[in-house]
């Protein structure tokens, strides 16, 4: 038998326990807009009973531990597939900024000089395209009227254009390089300070957990947090320890070993400005397979380099096939041998100043000599339908038009990918959020719950007193 | 499923994100009357629709080419047309000319012939936009040049320009060149409007002839000789005048032929990147419903809370 003292002490426990109930609600309702917090569950098991004439006598109930509601495989699965999302989310970002770089764009309502209707409704393009199709009609407007000056003014103009259009696109392209290294060694060090937490939040949950069965529930969640931080950034391996720790990779090289971390990560020029990551203390070039880091990479690497060589190629043959016809003219002054075009890619491609500031010198005429021979006018004019072996065989705005679906085609798919990958991840979100969230309806049902059960723990010490009271009566 | 506290919410984010995404892409088709606009929007349209206003734009230059050289046909065929009337009066004085008129007569017809040679090298002379249309690709010399002698009689008309004629694009891979050359006694290439020997045309000299021998009284030479050669003169010059309509016929029909695909190119790459208008309407209509009945429902569900029935 427990006797009145032993039942004032169960009802003491009693109210302990349904404290522990209430503090671990106000703890989950606190927390209920936390990123990254997991719901509490305070463990109460009966206390251990003790033999009586009548049995085993029960001796009430204790609080004997706090519980996280996790689903490790969950856990897992998002971290994996939120760098599966970085990276295709940073290579958006990337091809945007490089079609925004671009500059191509299709204007329906494009008016022509002064106000005027573009070419017939069909519209205007904006960008090299535009300038392109203007120069090589300027040249066939010099072709009809090989004598006008207008007409002379109108191919300098829009020579000028397009190599300004050529230096701008290759200008931006070179610096949204320049800021793609920048964002990567942004990443890097973002990496580097994840790896630093999570290595010290394994020394504290270790020193925590050590000896115990408890849990350190919210470093743990501020721990996967991190983890899920840093593969954002790049794809990792986790492994779980039996202490509590997790140790972290990448590309199969170790970088946190329980709360040490044993090497970090770096940026290193690969050459030609290809910025690349490796670990710092090994020197290992890491292969990245995930993450921001390695949507950077992959934008910048292969479809932006595609795209500048492409109008790098594209400027160097316009350049050398407009050179070589227009050297063979004569000018309206009787000169020849003069290059239109200056340069050799698309960064530094321009108009030949002398032709610039005596359009007299365009070299239109196939004789010196006879100012009304267009011949070489004409065949500036028909450079615009030849094909090219080195734009593999065709036109130069049949090229630059593959180059621009290209980077349409590459940006395309991964708003699509990144659309379906969103899609995957609110998925396991949702259902993440549906094991491990904090329900404020269960909060408030459980709160009343132990309210009450506190209350009815208070009214059994009351009920006690006043039998202790009545048996402390019986002596007067 | 369990609902937690920021199912919802969450939930709600992603939803009205999503639809204002597609409200905010809709409501730029129906601003711009373009479904394609940028490169990521549909790259094969783009790439397709690039090509096409790139080849409407060379229709347009191939039109303005084709009125730059209708200018200079049109020119062309006014100087051609006056040549000819001259020739015709060099013809009637030539048969006016018999054995019963008198010296003065004759002189009166000379003197009349001295000024058709005048203003046939005038009208040969002619010139577009600074450029003579008679002297071949030496078009800022004029095609002739005449001498006179102390009576103001014509001696000489010398042609100055070359045999060579400008040709200009009128549509991909076509030229036309609309000139006509003063000379040509090369035996090949383009005909001379005034002289060509493959035809016997030689104007100028033969007016000479015919002025020299009305001031001699030569009229067995007239009747001979000038009142043949001013014949294939006349030929000529309507040989010219057929040649002339031919080009300007050739440069209606190609320009005829550019609007035609102008039309057919704005067809094209309406197909290509225009919206349908009625269709982005009603979408953006149901997809601001949606953004409605969910900000209404949502904010209901969000509003009602255990907490409003607990004391």
């Amino acid at each position: 038998m427990l006797g009145l003292f032993g039942t004032l002490s169960m009802a003491n426990r009693s109210l302990q326990t349904q404290r522990a109930g209430t503090e671990v609600a106000g703890h989950n309702l606190a927390n209920v807009n936390t990123p990254g917090y997991s719901r509490q569950r305070v463990d109460i098991d009966t206390s251990i009973a003790i033999p009586s004439e009548m049995g085993p006598q029960g001796t009430g109930a204790d609080a004997v531990g706090i519980q996280q509601i996790r689903d490790v495989l969950l856990d897992r699965q998002i971290v994996t597939e939120t760098s599966v999302r970085g990276a295709y989310e940073a290579k958006q970002k990337a091809l945007q900024l490089g079609q925004a770089a671009l500059g191509q764009q299709i204007d329906r309502q494009a008016t022509g000089a002064a106000g005027s209707a573009a070419a017939s409704g069909i519209g205007g393009q904006h960008g090299i395209a535009e300038e392109m199709s203007d120069l090589f009609n300027a040249f066939r407007g010099l072709a009809a009227s090989a004598t006008s000056m207008p007409a002379r003014q109108e191919v300098i103009k829009t020579a000028q254009d397009l190599a300004t259009q050529f230096n701008q696109v290759s200008t931006r392209l070179a610096n949204l390089r320049t800021s793609l290294n920048d964002s990567l060694a942004s990443d890097v060090a973002q990496a580097n300070l994840a790896l630093s937490d999570i290595a010290k939040l394994n020394e504290q949950i270790v020193a925590v957990e050590i000896g115990t069965p408890a849990k350190a529930n919210d470093l743990r969640d501020a721990r996967q947090k991190r983890i899920e931080d840093l593969a954002k950034l790049v794809n990792i391996t986790t492994t779980a320890n039996p202490n509590g720790s997790v140790d972290i990779a990448i590309d199969g090289v170790p970088l946190v070993v329980g709360p040490i971390v044993q090497d970090t990560l770096e940026t290193y020029d690969a050459g030609g400005g290809q910025f690349l990551v490796r670990t710092v203390t090994g020197g290992t070039t890491l292969n990245l397979t995930g993450g921001t880091m390695q949507g950077t990479i992959d934008a910048r690497d292969n479809d932006l380099t595609t795209l500048q060589t492409s109008i790098d190629t594209l400027a160097a043959t316009l350049i050398s096939e407009v050179n070589t016809v227009h050297g063979a003219g004569f000018g309206r002054n009787g000169t020849s041998g003069e290059a239109f075009f200056t340069g050799a890619t698309a960064a530094d491609i321009g108009v030949n100043t002398n032709l610039a500031n005596d359009p007299w010198m365009i070299q239109a005429g196939g004789v010196a000599g006879a100012p009304g021979d267009n011949t070489v006018a004409v065949q500036l004019g028909q450079l615009a339908d030849v094909n090219h072996a080195a734009l593999s065989n065709q036109t130069f705005q049949e090229n630059y038009g593959q180059s621009v679906a290209a980077l349409g085609q590459a940006l395309n798919g991964t708003n699509t990918q990144l659309t379906n990958q969103q899609l995957v991840e609110n998925m396991l979100l949702r259902q993440r959020d549906s094991v491990s969230g904090v329900s404020l309806d269960e909060e408030m049902t459980d709160l009343i719950k132990f309210q009450r059960a506190f209350e009815a723990s208070a009214k059994l010490i009351v009920t006690v007193d006043e039998l202790l009271q009545t048996v402390l009566s019986l002596k007067r | 499923m369990r609902v937690t506290a920021n199912t919802f919410p969450n939930s709600l984010l992603q939803q009205l994100n999503s639809l204002s995404q597609r409200q905010n892409k809709l409501q730029n088709q129906a601003a711009t009357g373009q479904r394609v606009q940028l490169p990521e929007d549909d790259p094969v349209a783009m790439h397709r629709v690039l090509d096409l206003q790139a080849e409407g734009k060379a229709v347009n230059q191939y039109q303005r080419n084709i009125a730059r050289l209708q200018e200079v046909a049109t020119d062309s065929f006014t100087s051609i047309k006056a040549l000819k009337t001259v020739s015709d009066r060099a013809r009637e004085i030539s048969i006016s000319a018999d054995g019963l008129k008198s010296q003065d007569e004759l002189n009166i017809f000379a003197n009349e012939v001295t000024q058709l040679i005048k203003r046939a090298v005038h009208t040969v002379n002619a010139k577009n936009q600074g450029d003579y249309l008679f002297s071949g690709t030496l078009s800022d010399q004029a095609a002739y040049v005449m001498t006179t002698d102390a009576n103001g009689n014509v001696t000489g008309v010398t042609y100055q320009g070359n045999t060579t004629l400008a040709e200009s694009e009128i549509a991909s891979g076509v030229t036309l060149g609309p000139y006509t050359i003063g000379e040509n006694n090369s035996g090949s290439g383009p005909r001379g409007l005034i002289t060509d020997n493959r035809v016997g045309a030689d104007f100028f000299n033969h007016l000479i002839s015919l002025q020299n021998n009305l001031l001699a009284g030569n009229v067995a030479a007239i009747e001979t000789t000038d009142r043949a050669n001013l014949s294939q003169d006349e030929d000529n010059f309507l040989y010219h005048l057929g040649t002339n309509g031919a080009i300007q016929s050739r440069l209606e029909t190609t320009n005829a032929i550019a609007d035609q695909r102008t039309d057919t190119l704005e067809v094209l790459v309406s197909k290509e990147a225009d919206a349908d208008l009625a269709e982005t309407l009603v979408r953006l209509n149901q997809t601001q419903t949606a953004y409605q009945a969910a900000l209404q429902s949502a904010g209901k569900i969000l509003g009602s809370s255990l907490l409003d029935y607990l004391r």
